[in-house]
């Protein structure tokens, strides 16, 4: 019960700023940009090849990998944002066990990354579906696909906002956070891959595409595991660094 | 915060002090090191409750890392500090108990002060009538639903009053409350705390307004470089030198220096004593035959003592200036 009182307050804290606002409005952005790629793009020869079956069109509304990133990046500004002008420090008096103050903001961030991801996924497929009919030809992305692209986007958005706010957490720079989440969610996961060829299945672009039944590389429950996994990791460093760590 | 005196006889206690036995604040040998640096030094105290202590210091004396580590917002190497017997966080409920009023700007300046308190009161349980109450209670009724990115420092100081006051806490512990605030404020401030003292609560108060702290607190503490130079009341302790008149400032000071006596030396062959009863000061005067044309308790200003207390001493025994002590 108090637990949840921690997280309503980290709710109420990201709903009284306009982050999720300038988030949700860059959404809009890309769903529009989307429609207008859709209505005014071709391939390479000329044809619209690229929205011609019902995977290609899956594949350009599966926006579980945007989610992500973007997610990453909404909370590390959350988080960082609170180290920055101090406004953790009433969360840790009212819970001074940090580590229910920190899992609230958690909660909460990932909630509202989720649901950034949700309505990014959903913008995308509705810009989609409603700039189709000016070329010739109609959605054909099943309801069922639909529903596993939008699914895919909420999971992966959670798991991008959590580690974002794990960086926010453990940095608690606001630049820094950002930069770090750059870094971990697009720079690094190319340069594991050339590393260590074997990872490409496992790095968070691949198992976003699983996740939105875009690729097979993995089983989809792996795929789960493994996005899960990226950002439980950095939560739990962060969790304990949180906890043993003064608060100045 | 023209109606704030009046907060106590309002506002709804649910678990207010009234209800509570007083909560002392207890710092047992507490140390705290950054790297190399001893910020915190082997410091002991006690804040009793029905009383407003003020605690004071040069700043980087280590005050807002001692109340940091009461409110376990910073780890202590040695020691510990508790509040009610117990550490902070393990009281069984901190925001109820402990109002504190830390940063100067800890708040995001895009959100309203209204919303800023609405965080507060759903993170501690507190009631959503409260909100209202406190915000008119500081005067910032008004100003409620403005962004605090547009308030000046005294209506920040004003709301994070407003926040620490929510839970009606039986124990308020405030660094520099006073800082921006206009002198119809502090005065709101000073009525505020000394009705809260007076009704049981424990006012752990840390400012550098000299002049504020003589009118506000019955106790004192101060530091200097993170170890305690002086505690206790502050009426005792304004009256604890003094003042002695001699044509043998030289031979005296050194004969009273070698008694463990602090002595400075003052205009028209005067001296200010401290550390030795003033008995003892006339007798080792008479001992050693030096003629006094006065001997008289003193009664110092707080800043005179704060200076003292917190002056460096050069080697050759004087003291430094204040300039040079306390910075601005």
């Amino acid at each position: 019960m108090t637990w949840l009182r921690l997280v309503n307050a980290e709710m109420h804290k990201l709903t009284t700023t306009k982050l999720p606002w300038a988030f949700l409005v860059v959404l809009v952005a890309i769903s529009a940009i989307t429609a207008t790629a859709v209505i005014f793009g071709t391939d390479m020869d000329g044809s619209k090849a690229f929205i011609s079956t019902a995977a290609d069109q899956k594949s350009l509304v599966a926006f579980a990998a945007n989610a992500l990133m973007g997610a990453g990046l909404f909370g590390a500004l959350a988080v960082a944002r609170e180290y920055g002008h101090g406004t953790v420090v009433p969360s840790f008096l009212t819970e001074p066990r940090r580590h229910r103050a920190v899992l609230a903001q958690f909660a909460a961030v990932m909630i509202a990354g989720g649901l950034l991801g949700l309505m990014g996924s959903a913008l995308t497929i509705a810009g989609v579906a409603l700039s189709l009919p000016t070329t010739e030809y109609g959605f054909m992305v099943s309801a069922g696909g639909v529903a596993q692209v939008i699914a895919a986007s909420g999971f992966a958005a959670a798991a991008g906002a959590l580690i974002g706010a794990s960086i926010g957490a453990l940095i608690r720079n606001t630049g820094g956070s950002v930069a770090a989440a750059v870094v971990v969610l697009i720079v690094a996961p190319p340069m594991i891959v050339q590393l260590a060829n074997g990872a490409a299945s496992w790095v968070p672009d691949t198992l976003t595409k699983v996740a939105s039944g875009v690729a097979n590389d993995v089983a989809l429950a792996p795929a789960l595991a493994a996005l899960a996994a990226w950002a439980i990791v950095p939560a739990v460093i962060g969790l304990f660094v949180v906890q043993r760590r003064d608060v100045v | 915060m023209a109606s704030i005196t009046s907060e106590r006889k309002t506002a709804p206690s649910g678990t207010g002090p009234s209800k509570q036995a007083g909560h002392a604040l207890e710092i047992t040998r507490v140390t705290k090191r950054y790297g190399r640096n001893v910020v915190v030094d082997d410091l002991s105290f006690t804040v009793e409750p029905g009383r407003v202590t003020g605690f004071l210091g040069p700043n980087g004396a280590g005050k807002s890392t001692l109340m940091k580590i009461l409110l376990d917002l910073a780890s202590a190497d040695k020691g510990k500090a508790t509040i009610g017997g117990r550490r902070y966080r393990d009281l069984p409920d901190p925001a109820r108990t402990v109002g504190v009023v830390l940063e100067p700007n800890a708040f995001h300046p895009g959100r309203s002060g209204r919303n800023h308190l609405r965080i507060l009161a759903k993170g501690g349980g507190f009631p959503t009538e409260r909100i209202d109450e406190m915000l008119w209670l500081v005067g910032l009724g008004d100003a409620a639903d403005r962004r605090v990115g547009a308030y000046s420092l005294g209506m920040r100081q004003r709301l994070s009053l407003a926040g620490a006051l929510l839970g009606d806490p039986p124990v308020l512990v405030l660094d520099e409350p006073g800082n921006g605030l206009d002198p119809q404020g502090i005065r709101d401030l000073r009525e505020l705390l000394r009705a809260r003292a007076a009704n049981g609560n424990t006012i752990f108060v840390s400012s550098h307004l000299l002049s504020e702290v003589e009118h506000l607190a019955d106790e004192v503490v101060v530091l200097n470089k993170g170890r305690l130079v002086a505690s206790g009341s502050l009426a005792e302790l304004q009256t604890e030198a003094t003042f002695v008149r001699t044509p043998s400032c030289a031979s005296l000071t050194e004969l009273l220096e070698a008694a463990g006596a602090d002595v400075q030396a003052q205009e028209r062959h005067g001296l200010v004593v401290r550390g030795l009863p003033i008995d003892e000061i006339g007798d080792r005067a008479h001992n050693a035959g030096v003629v006094l044309h006065e001997l008289s308790p003193h009664s110092g200003s707080l800043e005179d003592l704060f200076l003292d207390w917190t002056g460096d001493k050069h080697p050759d025994g004087s003291r430094s200036t204040a300039k040079e002590v306390v910075s601005p």
